[in-house]
């Protein structure tokens, strides 16, 4: 089985309109398929970057006072007592903020009294000696808060009445990279200095620009914003009817304050990645349909030359060539074009991969997702000129004898 | 001659189904895709305010300067309430405002058993017609009102209707916050998207909804409530009273002006610099000047409302269209040489080249114009479909994906585009025909 590039190429140059549309659909396709992959790569990472919550039986409580005779440390020591006293709640706590919600305080934590140096942007979680348990995050060194080392605030300061404070793993870190965090002192933004007891395992504060895990717990009851979050975990199976008791009790609890609103952690998981999955969905459909287009088009091409070039077809058999000569020369002939689309695909993902990089701070292009685009869709495109090549080489050698 | 040459192209398409439903359906799928992307860029992109963009301006003042932040540092979005009242207390904008946001309760209509938690912007009387906010029953409450500050409140149209089932409930009180407010104005239909003049709402961000409860600015500090919006702070916080918080370096009040010419504009900043500088002399402020007044269209690229996603989003459904469009080439173009013969026939019986051209375009504009209400058709769907997916996030995406107007303008615009690109070559290429050729091997 022998073939010449030298009739191909001519061939190809007598009538290039048709290489040239497929040259540019490889190109086009290619570019949206490696970037997309790219993206949807990314996307599926942030997506299964765990929470370190115990996000399906947890829910919060937003509770807010409605006059300024409504005392928060009274109502919180109420609420709780309710909360733990329900058989299904595992644990309950107090706090400021809603994980994952962007709902928070957060400020830079440091290692220097004057706010220079190194610091992290730190989701601060006020809680009790509950916290933990509700939050449902092990310690992996130190100790947890002591029930008299957490009080209601009462300097003008939210964090100025303290001195303890536990950190997770990402702020020890960040903040102490050769170790020892434990013992070591931080202050907020430059205020009171604060002694980390405890390093738990990473999880999500209501941040997660930068980084997801720099979270801190502070033993205090924040009272002066007139309102408070209760954080509950229940044992699982059981949060409906523990949100639907709790919020029935407590909503008639309070003369001088509501429930604002009760989010689970589940539904604020879910409004989350809500725009990371939709970009995924949208980038798949796209780039299937493009692709189903695409080879339309190859295949389109092939089967137009495979009829306008039957007489030529028949010649070539009737004067020796084989099945096998016939479907190789329209394979390779789509090789070439493909190979030129595909060499042109390439620049244009980079070039679109790079705009990517400087606008939508997309990471830069690897070279593994560029390769792998051009293996599937060479391969693909390749099949697509499968079925026209094999009916050219059905065309008869008799067909050189007729007159058309 | 038109009606015979679309008679002419319906024929050469139903000629061949399998290829007009493959043209058609990727001109669709193309078309759609850009109908649901440019639905929600323009939305998003929009300035709700136009009009006046002129003359309405955001004030931003930074007490901290420039010095430990980069180059690009252009201050706090907000103000402290310290810099606030004193420029609220300048005479050189024809118009005014101040707004923070404040978690409300509000209790005290027919048939009402608990509060109900409402969200209400505290601000001044001028904020209505600054921002051209239709009313549906009385209006905007007096200036007096905002110095007393005197218990008045307006309701958003829905919450109104909540809570009077949407009659004229103006003249009668409501409880918020346990205190006694009379209603004065109920707004209408108002959701300005994106939100120009509160961009960091909590829970929507850029795209929320206004608040349903508006009452005057001086009652947070009458009642001493706590703002419930953003708060940035430096150093010191915010402190533990409602009257250390008023001299507190936090930012968390919002203020915009009107002025209605350069003159005014000049004048206004040259005061807020002056007040900068005599507050740096006082050492309040630190750092070099850096105050700004911003165009409403300036304050949203500022705050990049438009995000490069969505950017990005319709470039690739071009895209699509793109790779659609050259298979269309590519079928006309092999579909049209096949029909040589008959072009050649009809030069040979006196068409001429420009006849030929002219009905080839039509069959290509006629698929066109099939891709574009099929388009239509499945960008309405799309953009259902996109709801649906954004049903549960607070992103712009799935609030803005509503079809209009704007979108039966795109499809058009995109038919005729589609035809020009797919068919002027291949239409040109059929004109080109040699009549003898044709005729001869007949």
């Amino acid at each position: 089985m022998r073939t010449h590039l030298h009739p191909l190429l001519s061939a190809l140059q007598r009538n290039p309109t048709g290489a040239v549309l497929v040259t540019l659909q490889v190109a086009i396709t290619l570019a949206v398929l490696v970037n997309a992959a790219a993206m949807v790569g990314r996307a599926i990472t942030r997506i299964a970057q765990p929470s370190g919550l115990d996000t399906s039986n947890t829910f919060v409580m937003v509770i807010g006072g409605i006059t300024k005779q409504f005392n928060v440390a009274r109502a919180v020591s109420a609420d709780l007592a309710y909360l733990r006293s329900l058989p299904d709640v595992t644990a309950a706590t107090v706090t400021t903020g809603v994980p994952l919600t962007s709902d928070g305080f957060q400020e830079p934590l440091g290692r220097r009294s004057d706010g220079h140096g190194t610091t992290v942007a730190a989701d601060l979680l006020p809680v009790d000696e509950q916290g933990l348990r509700a939050l449902d995050v092990p310690l992996v060194a130190g100790r947890n808060f002591r029930t008299d080392e957490v009080a209601p605030q009462s300097s003008g300061h939210p964090f100025h009445d303290i001195s303890s404070i536990i950190v997770t793993q990402s702020v020890a870190r960040a903040l102490f990279p050769h170790g020892h965090a434990l013992g070591g002192t931080v202050y907020i933004n430059g205020g009171q200095p604060l002694t980390i007891i405890g390093v738990t395992r990473d999880f999500m504060g209501p941040h997660l620009s930068g980084s997801a895990y720099n979270t801190v717990l502070l033993p205090t009851i924040v009272t002066q914003f007139g309102f408070y979050d209760l954080l509950v975990r229940t044992r699982p199976g059981t949060l409906e009817s523990v949100l639907h008791r709790a919020k029935r009790h407590i909503g008639a609890t309070h003369a001088n304050g509501m429930i604002v609103y009760t989010p689970t952690l589940t539904g604020a998981l879910r409004r989350l990645h809500a725009g990371q999955r939709n970009l995924v969905v949208f980038l798949a459909v796209i780039t299937s349909i493009m692709l189903t287009f695409c080879c339309f088009g190859i295949f389109g091409l092939n089967t137009f030359n495979v009829g306008s070039r039957t007489k030529q077809i028949g010649i070539r058999r009737a004067v020796g060539a084989r099945k096998g000569d016939i479907v190789a020369h329209f394979m390779l002939e789509n090789a070439i074009v493909l190979t030129a689309g595909l060499l042109l695909g390439a620049l244009l993902s980079l070039a679109i991969g790079q705009w990517l990089t400087r606008h939508d701070g997309m990471p830069r292009l690897g070279p593994a997702y560029l390769l792998a685009g051009m293996l599937v869709l060479g391969l693909v495109a390749q099949l697509a000129a499968w079925q026209p090549a094999r009916r050219a080489a059905r065309v008869p050698p008799s067909v050189a004898t007729r007159t058309v | 001659m038109l009606g015979y040459y679309v008679r002419m192209a319906w024929k050469s398409l139903r000629r061949t189904p399998g290829l007009t439903a493959l043209m058609v359906s990727g001109i669709a799928l193309g078309i759609s895709a850009c109908i649901v992307t440019l639905t929600v860029y323009h939305a998003m992109s929009s300035n709700p305010i136009w009009w006046k963009n002129n003359v309405l301006y955001a004030v931003t003042l930074d007490p901290w300067g420039a010095s430990h932040r980069s180059s690009t540092y252009r201050g706090p979005d907000l103000l402290t309430y310290r810099d606030a009242t004193y420029l609220l207390s300048s005479r050189i904008p024809r118009r005014k405002t101040l707004l923070t946001s404040i978690e409300g309760a509000l209790a005290g209509a027919p048939d009402q058993h608990r509060p109900l938690p409402v969200n209400t912007e505290a601000t001044t009387a001028d904020f209505f017609r600054m921002f051209a906010v239709p009313f549906l029953y009385g209006g905007p409450w007096s200036a007096a009102a905002d110095a007393g500050p005197d218990p008045v409140i307006v309701l958003s149209r829905h919450e109104n209707e909540k809570l009077f089932g949407g009659i004229d409930s103006v003249g009668r009180t409501l409880l918020w916050n346990k205190r006694r407010f009379r209603v004065v104005g109920v707004l209408d239909h108002w959701n300005p998207q994106p939100r120009f003049y509160d961009l960091t709402a909590n829970g929507g961000g850029a795209f929320a909804r206004p608040a349903n409860t508006f009452i005057p600015f001086q009652w947070g500090p009458t009642l001493q409530i706590w703002p419930s919006g953003t708060m940035e702070c430096q150093r010191t916080g915010p402190g533990s009273s409602y009257a250390q918080l008023e001299n507190a370096d936090c930012g968390w009040i919002a203020m915009w002006v009107e002025l209605p010419d350069a003159a005014a504009r000049r004048h206004f900043l040259a005061a807020m610099n002056a007040y900068a500088a005599e507050q740096r002399s006082a050492g309040r402020f630190q750092g070099p000047l850096n105050n700004h007044l911003w165009r409403v269209g300036a304050w949203l690229r500022l705050h990049h409302v438009v995000s490069e996603r969505s950017r990005l989003l319709v470039a690739l459904s071009f895209a699509l269209l793109a790779v659609c469009l050259t298979n269309t080439v590519g079928i006309l173009l092999a579909k049209f040489l096949r029909t040589a013969p008959l072009a050649g026939v009809r030069r040979a019986l006196g068409a001429s080249r420009r006849q030929i051209f002219a009905q080839h375009l039509i069959e290509a504009a006629t698929l066109s114009v099939l891709g574009a209400a099929l388009g239509l058709l499945l960008g309405v769907g799309g953009l259902k479909g996109v709801r649906v997916l954004y049903l549960h996030s607070n992103n712009a995406y799935g609030k803005l994906a509503h079809f209009d107007a704007l979108g039966i303008a795109w499809a058009l615009a995109l038919a005729v585009l589609a035809t020009l690109l797919a068919g002027v070559y291949p239409a040109w290429r059929a004109g080109r025909v040699a009549p003898a050729a044709h005729l001869k091997s007949q």
